[in-house]
């Protein structure tokens, strides 16, 4: 696994950050925000591409290409995937986003704003493109197999690690390098300004006093393995991916719809699909993105999946942000080093119970518990909810135990 | 692949509204949907450069007119060839379910730079005036998945959602996520396929690229001589279902989807960063017709568009993986339509399997601009 987060390039550093419970919010440093009341963000301050690229591809990647690569780079290193393997019909890249290269965007348009349409650069406009970041990693690592960018907004990053469990699944590929990346840019955070979805400080999910979420950047990126190629090379799993589920709001474009029906469904898939029940689940990595309506709708959804049971839950946004297209990937990392240390991530910034949001938060320090089994939830914008179940290796039932599984 | 059934086709094109005007349009010569004038946006300063539109595009005969004002370009396509297709497939009549559920139905489309025009209207207003300003009504449109978003809510689509970005292969490869999740048994129905808008920001970034057609009296996609390509726009979203689901349910099928296929190729650094491969092509349609049997292929809709960079490459994979088929160009009728040209390949093929009397299938075939490929096998229903 390879990430890039406000709180630490690479798996050991942003671990320890999460399991201290140290915040990547700062003032931000690309760009002024000062006019919108709000200057704070999860912004990735020490990220140098160089540092993880060849020149060429610094050259041709934006920001969020540069990310989804380090953190690919970071995550094949990790898998001691020797790069040979990589360059296969049978390795492919499947990596989410929600604005793609942004920064590339920005620049083209403020050319053209500014100093009219033949100012926009044909050096640079190729370098623009939503579906470059998986592009660019293919490109990396040779990979000749499918190369797919799914633009699932806040849920991308499940979407495409669930996408690329399916091609594997199917057959169809041996490896591939999943994930997701998004980068923080001017007009989305504005955007999200003037939605009065940001909150002024800090991002408390689940509290009474939640006043919104802090907008986050960065990149979570994993290799996965068909069990058969990762036992021929000899690999270490650090865990399994069991089932995913989805389900659509069809409700509204920004907000959740307040029953939670599509949560719910795709809670209950995900875990059905991994051939386990409601009650086998450990710990639950939240969406929680501390707005008012994402926390009291996934909190409902939580309580009709698990009843009585209060099963640990924690949003890790309270730390590094909400990192858009990135999240769900991000987080992802996040529920697999849950599964190998046992540790839960706290959630910071907790400090009175919302009724609405009942639930058994990991409030403000790491805690130890049983984890063999981590969901991890995404909602996201255009009424998608997608979860994806994780699981210790060698815990799941085998798939021929799996009613309708595919 | 698990063959799949096509059993509706929702259409909104330069050749007009419904999949009746589709086939009409493209049984007349290719050329006639072209235009100096563009009435998207204005480009006065180029007056040799032709793009196709939909025409004096008009959502509110077919959606109504509530709940639009807030919606782009690129989402009121995407309205319309929705309720054309759940419509056409039997699965809604009169706006409301008349086969299947909200919760068996789901909808899966590209769209290569969807949400450009958006971005570009959100920027001129943080730009020129104060980001303060920005109506966070339409901010929901700069973020590429919110056109599907919008026709799931529109459509009451509740077992899948989800957006497919990659540039030209788009619309193919979300024909292959649909029959993924259909498979999975996530869904019996997702609504597939892609669309692109016209804005102008996509024209002016083709323009300063080079890559539009400036000699009308030679553009030809495919030929040699053609050097450059003519933008177009519009949506095309086919209802996908299993086949047997299909079968049972009564449904007409239009065609079936029976193979895939996609490969990417990676550049040396020495090349260019954008580079069409058409080894990849070549990977990808093998792959595809691998289940096939090779005489029943009579024709490759391709994705020729009258750019040689593009269309090289191409037209020498097809010739490498599947002979001496005829080549058709469907580009040539509605132009360069990214994001929806692999769907409105699809629409091309099922129309010209109709009248084709040796063999069943077509072979859709699309590059990308970065080393991807994909292709898809049509075949005409039994």
């Amino acid at each position: 696994m390879g990430v890039v987060s406000s709180v630490g390039l690479g798996r050991a550093p942003f671990w320890q950050s999460l399991v201290e419970g140290r915040s990547g919010t700062s003032t931000i440093r690309s760009f002024d925000a000062t006019r919108l009341g709000r200057t704070l963000a999860a912004e990735v301050q020490d990220f140098t591409a160089t540092d993880h690229l060849t020149s060429v591809e610094s050259r041709r990647a934006g920001r969020c290409s540069a990310f989804a690569l380090a953190a690919a780079r970071m995550a094949v290193r990790d898998a001691a995937l020797p790069e040979a393997a990589l360059r296969s019909e049978r390795a492919s890249v499947v990596l989410g986003t929600t604005m793609g290269e942004a920064d590339i965007c920005g620049v083209l348009d403020g050319r053209w704003i500014h100093e009219g349409p033949d100012a926009m650069s044909p050096r640079v406009i190729p370098k623009f493109a939503p579906y470059l970041l998986s592009m660019q990693t293919a490109q990396a690592f040779g990979c000749r197999g499918t190369v797919l960018t799914l633009p699932a907004a806040c849920a991308a990053g499940n979407y495409a690690i669930g996408y690329a469990t399916d091609l594997i699944r199917a057959g169809r590929a041996d490896v591939v390098i999943t994930g997701a990346a998004e980068m923080l840019q001017e007009l989305q955070f504005a955007g999200f300004v003037r939605l009065g979805a940001v909150a002024p400080e800090r991002c408390q999910p689940f509290d009474l006093e939640r006043l919104g979420l802090i907008v986050g950047e960065g990149a979570g990126v994993m290799v996965l393995e068909s069990e058969a190629h990762a036992v021929r090379r000899g690999a270490t799993a650090l865990a399994e991916v069991g089932g995913y589920g989805l389900a659509c709001d069809g409700f509204h474009i920004t907000r959740p719809e307040p029953s939670g029906a599509g949560v719910i469904h795709a809670l209950r898939e995900a875990i059905r699909r991994s051939g386990l029940a409601a009650g086998d689940v450990d710990f639950i990595n939240a969406h929680g993105t501390g707005t008012k309506a994402n926390d009291a709708v996934e909190s409902t959804a939580v309580r009709a999946v698990f009843g009585e049971r209060r099963v640990p839950i924690s949003s890790i946004k309270s730390l590094i942000g909400h990192c858009m297209g990135a999240a769900s990937a991000i987080e992802a990392v996040s529920c697999v080093e849950t599964i190998i240390s046992g540790i839960y991530p706290p959630t910071t910034g907790y400090g009175s119970v919302d009724p609405e949001c009942d639930l058994a938060v990991v409030a403000n320090t790491a805690a130890r518990g049983r984890a063999d089994v981590v969901v991890n939830h995404s909602l996201a914008f255009g009424g998608y909810d997608a979860v994806v179940l994780f699981a210790k290796p060698d815990h799941l039932p085998s798939p021929a135990a799996r009613e309708g599984v595919a | 692949m698990r063959p799949l059934a096509i059993t509706g086709l929702g259409v909104a094109s330069p050749l007009g509204l419904g999949w009746e005007a589709f086939r009409a349009g493209l049984a007349a010569p290719a050329g006639a949907a072209f235009s100096t004038t563009p009435t998207s946006f204005t480009a006065a300063a180029h007056p040799a450069l032709r793009v196709a539109e939909v025409a004096n595009f008009d959502p509110r005969p077919i959606v109504g007119d509530k709940g639009l004002r807030n919606n782009d370009r690129l989402t009121r396509l995407l309205l319309v060839a929705a309720r054309l297709g759940l419509e056409h497939a039997g699965l809604k009549r009169a706006g409301a379910f008349a086969a299947l559920g909200p919760t068996e139905v789901g909808v899966c489309a590209s769209t290569a730079y969807g949400s450009l025009e958006a971005i570009h209207e959100l920027d001129v207003v943080a730009r020129l005036e104060d980001p303060r300003y920005l109506n966070p009504a339409r901010f929901p449109n700069t973020v590429i998945n919110s056109s599907v978003g919008y026709v799931s809510i529109w459509e009451e689509l509740r077992a899948l959602n989800a957006t497919v970005t990659n540039g030209p292969t788009g619309g193919l490869d979300a024909f292959d996520a649909a029959s993924i999740w259909i498979d999975a048994g996530r869904a019996k129905a997702v609504l597939t396929g892609g669309a692109e808008a016209m804005s102008e920001g996509l024209w002016q970034a083709f323009r300063r690229l080079g890559a539009l057609d400036e000699n009308p009296e030679v553009w030809a996609p495919g030929d040699v001589g053609s050097r450059g390509l003519r933008l177009g726009e519009g949506a095309c979203l086919a209802v996908v279902e299993d086949l047997a689901a299909a079968r049972e349910r009564g449904a007409t099928v239009l065609a079936e989807v029976v193979g895939y296929g996609a490969a990417f190729e990676p550049a040396e650094d020495s090349q260019p960063m954008v580079h069409v491969s058409a080894e990849a092509l070549t990977r990808a349609v093998h792959i595809a017709v691998a289940s096939v049997e090779r005489a029943r292929v009579i024709m490759a809709v391709s994705g020729l568009s009258g750019l040689g960079v593009l269309d090289e490459p191409e037209r020498a994979a097809i010739a490498a993986a599947l002979g001496d088929v005829p080549v058709k160009k469907p580009k040539a009728w509605f132009g360069e339509t990214l994001g929806a040209a692999g769907a409105f390949g699809v629409a091309a093929a099922i129309e010209w399997l109709s009248d084709a009397r040796a063999g069943d299938c077509a072979v859709v075939t699309s590059v990308g601009f970065y080393g991807n490929a994909s292709a898809l096998v049509v075949r005409r229903p039994e």
